[in-house]
């Protein structure tokens, strides 16, 4: 029990109120959307240092809301899953404040803008936080509807379109969760996660029947996949990613996709991996839910890496471009994810493709949060974010386009960047997939993640060769870009250089975090769920 | 009682459906509002009805009389937190349909030019 496992939270929603109230006051209102940033920051990494990472921390901590004992009440854990998770949003989040203050023009600023950023800080924090099937679905619904507004935000006829889709989708999505929750209710008797662990692993003790999950729970992949923009729910990326303001998209791709990714990893591994069920399918037989996951998020990571790579390849915005290697970089998320349902869950490498998954999904928050910013940062300064009015930024601003070389560069996958080192575990995790389980399935994994690198060069030398090298066009000669903006591109940039050359502890920090996710037990223990029953 | 429900249940989810796959708006917002409301039933129905004892809700030890068929008061809680929120989302979608309709002149999404 432990008050700095919410203290995030606090921040958020304290900074959200405080925006809200100086609404007339857009001097100390954008000061205090800062401070809030910062504050969640430092936050975010006072609970991870002193309760998963410092040397003294418990590892996990867990905070009971209303001091209702695990299984009644809602629970909030704090476990190495989590804090990973959590440092992205938060290293996303401010970069994404930061740009926005210099971004968005003033007056829109003032039109609720940052009360619905921490909003979406809000919910996305819950989200990785709780420990109750229930109250994820909330906190879901806490970052879609701040979502829905943002990509409204501009009222335009595309905006609002792709805004009405976006809400029309989730709404689905949502009406499906809540039919997997209580169904899942129905079945095991409870909602909270640990305790859901613990009665899958021993179903005759507390007289369920766990085959409903494995149908269940591939409902719940369908709208974890929805938010986390896999083929074939993908077709709201692009829309809502280009309508969004900017600073926005940054935190859609490197954040509330990555919410998608956690619910995925969190439901399956820690809770319904306990359970022994047999899935008896054409085509597909298992022993527990995640043999039934391994193929079918192998498939979806694999056709999103295929999707989102030759969407890429051909569009002509900036924007555009990324929103689809977005789809595609999700699938090079998933695939390692998919990898480690399918090997030994005795073996120790289930723990190292999901290390490779977090790795990655890290690498994409950093890079694509950059990208996205400075295709935000060359618009606002050509007026255009076309590749064919483009030409010569490298020559006019050379320290924009150098963050944007290192961002593109970081996707490629060279080292020393973070982008190399989430490619090589990827690829690691594939190799040794086909090492430990041979077959065509893990070979067409392999297959896709050398496609999708090869797709990934190519629009990454595209969006550089036309819009970065060569002549400057009339757009670019009176382009100015904003030195604010550009510092915090540069930051970002030198995050995504220190994380690569620095990246011994990141790793540690993922492995925590996979162990965190793998180790069902831990999790029950921390709950305080050990023991007998309090049922 | 289980049977009437799974009609209603099944056939709620049906007309949602129906309405959302239209091309006019406002059904569209229908549709969500129905598939939403299809979702409170099943929730409803997931919670089970079975006979009330005291061990169960220690209320009915001193209620006194015949006590009737109660249902799961977690599911209840659920329900009424999906109802605000859905409250919440179908008045966004209305006044969202709205200023769609006056940027892209048209009520049909089919006629959306982006």
């Amino acid at each position: 029990m432990s008050l700095l496992v919410i203290a995030p939270l606090l921040v958020a929603v304290t900074t959200a109120v405080c925006t809200l109230a100086l609404g007339r006051r857009p001097r100390l209102q954008r000061a205090a959307s800062v401070g809030g940033a910062v504050g969640y920051v430092a936050s975010v990494s006072v609970a991870v240092w002193a309760l998963v990472l410092g040397p003294a921390a418990p590892g996990a901590a867990v905070y009971q809301v209303g001091d209702w004992p695990a299984p009644f009440g809602i629970t909030l854990v704090l476990d190495g899953l989590s804090a990973f998770m959590l440092t992205m949003a938060a290293g996303v989040g401010i970069a994404s404040i930061l740009f926005s203050v210099r971004y968005v023009s003033r007056e829109n600023q003032r039109v609720y803008y940052h009360p619905l950023f921490h909003m979406l800080l809000v919910g996305v924090t819950g989200a990785f936080l709780t420990g109750d099937l229930f109250n994820l679905f909330v906190w879901f619904e806490v970052m879609l509807i701040a979502s829905y507004v943002f990509v409204a935000f501009y009222g335009t006829d595309h905006a609002t379109a792709a805004s009405f889709r976006y809400l029309v989708m989730n709404v689905f999505g949502s009406a499906l969760m809540l039919v997997a929750v209580g169904g899942l209710y129905a079945a095991t008797g409870t909602l909270n996660m640990a305790d859901m662990a613990r009665r899958l692993a021993t179903p005759d003790a507390y007289g369920i029947d766990p085959a409903p999950v494995v149908g269940l729970s591939a409902l719940l992949l369908a709208v974890f996949a929805l938010k986390a923009g896999l083929v074939p729910f993908q077709f709201w990326v692009p829309g809502a990613y280009t309508a969004a303001p900017a600073p926005i998209t940054a935190m859609f791709a490197g954040v509330t996709k990555k919410v998608g990714i956690y619910a995925i990893v969190r439901c399956y591994f820690t809770v319904f991996a306990t359970a022994s069920v047999p899935v008896d399918l054409p085509g597909l037989t298992a022993a527990s839910p995640l043999g039934f996951l391994a193929p079918v998020l192998g498939a979806m990571g694999v056709a999103s890496i295929a999707v989102g790579g030759f969407g890429a390849v051909g569009r002509d915005r900036l924007e555009s471009v990324f929103a689809y290697s977005s789809v595609g970089q999700v699938g090079f998320i998933a695939v390692p994810v998919a990898i480690a349902a399918a090997a030994d869950p005795a073996g120790a490498f289930r723990g190292v493709a999901i290390a490779a998954a977090l790795v990655f999904a890290l690498h994409h928050a950093l890079a694509k949060g950059l990208l996205f910013l400075a295709a935000a940062a060359v618009e606002d300064a050509t007026k255009t974010g076309r590749l064919r009015h483009l030409g010569g930024l490298a020559g006019h601003s050379p320290v924009l386009s150098g963050a944007v070389f290192v961002g593109l560069l970081s996707l490629i996958g060279l080292p020393p960047l973070t982008g190399f080192f989430g490619k090589f575990l990827a690829f690691d995790a594939a190799v040794r997939g086909i090492a430990s389980n041979p077959g065509p399935s893990s070979a067409l994994a392999l297959v896709a993640l050398l496609v999708g690198a090869v797709l990934t060069i190519l629009y990454a030398t595209r969006v550089w060769t036309s819009g970065f090298w060569g002549r400057e066009t009339a757009a670019v000669e009176v382009a100015s870009a904003d030195s604010g903006q550009v510092a915090v591109l540069v930051a970002l940039a030198a995050a995504v250089v220190l994380v690569g050359v620095g990246f011994d502890p990141v790793y540690r920090f993922a492995e925590t975090a996979a162990t965190a996710a793998l180790d069902s037990e831990a999790y029950v223990d921390v709950v305080g769920l050990n023991g007998g029953d309090r049922a | 009682m289980s049977a009437a429900l799974a009609v209603a249940v099944g056939g709620l989810f049906a007309v949602g459906t129906f309405l959302l796959l239209q091309r006019d708006l406002v059904r569209v917002v229908f549709g969500i509002a129905v598939v939403s409301q299809a979702t409170f039933v099943y929730l409803i129905a997931m919670g089970g009805i079975e006979e009330g004892t005291g061990d169960l809700v220690p209320v009915l030890d001193t209620h006194g009389g015949a006590v009737p068929e109660i249902a799961d008061p977690v599911v209840q809680a659920l329900v009424l937190t999906a109802i605000v929120i859905s409250f919440g989302t179908t008045a966004l979608a209305l006044v969202l349909s709205y200023r769609a309709y006056e940027e892209n002149e048209s009520m049909d999404v089919t006629e959306w030019s982006r």
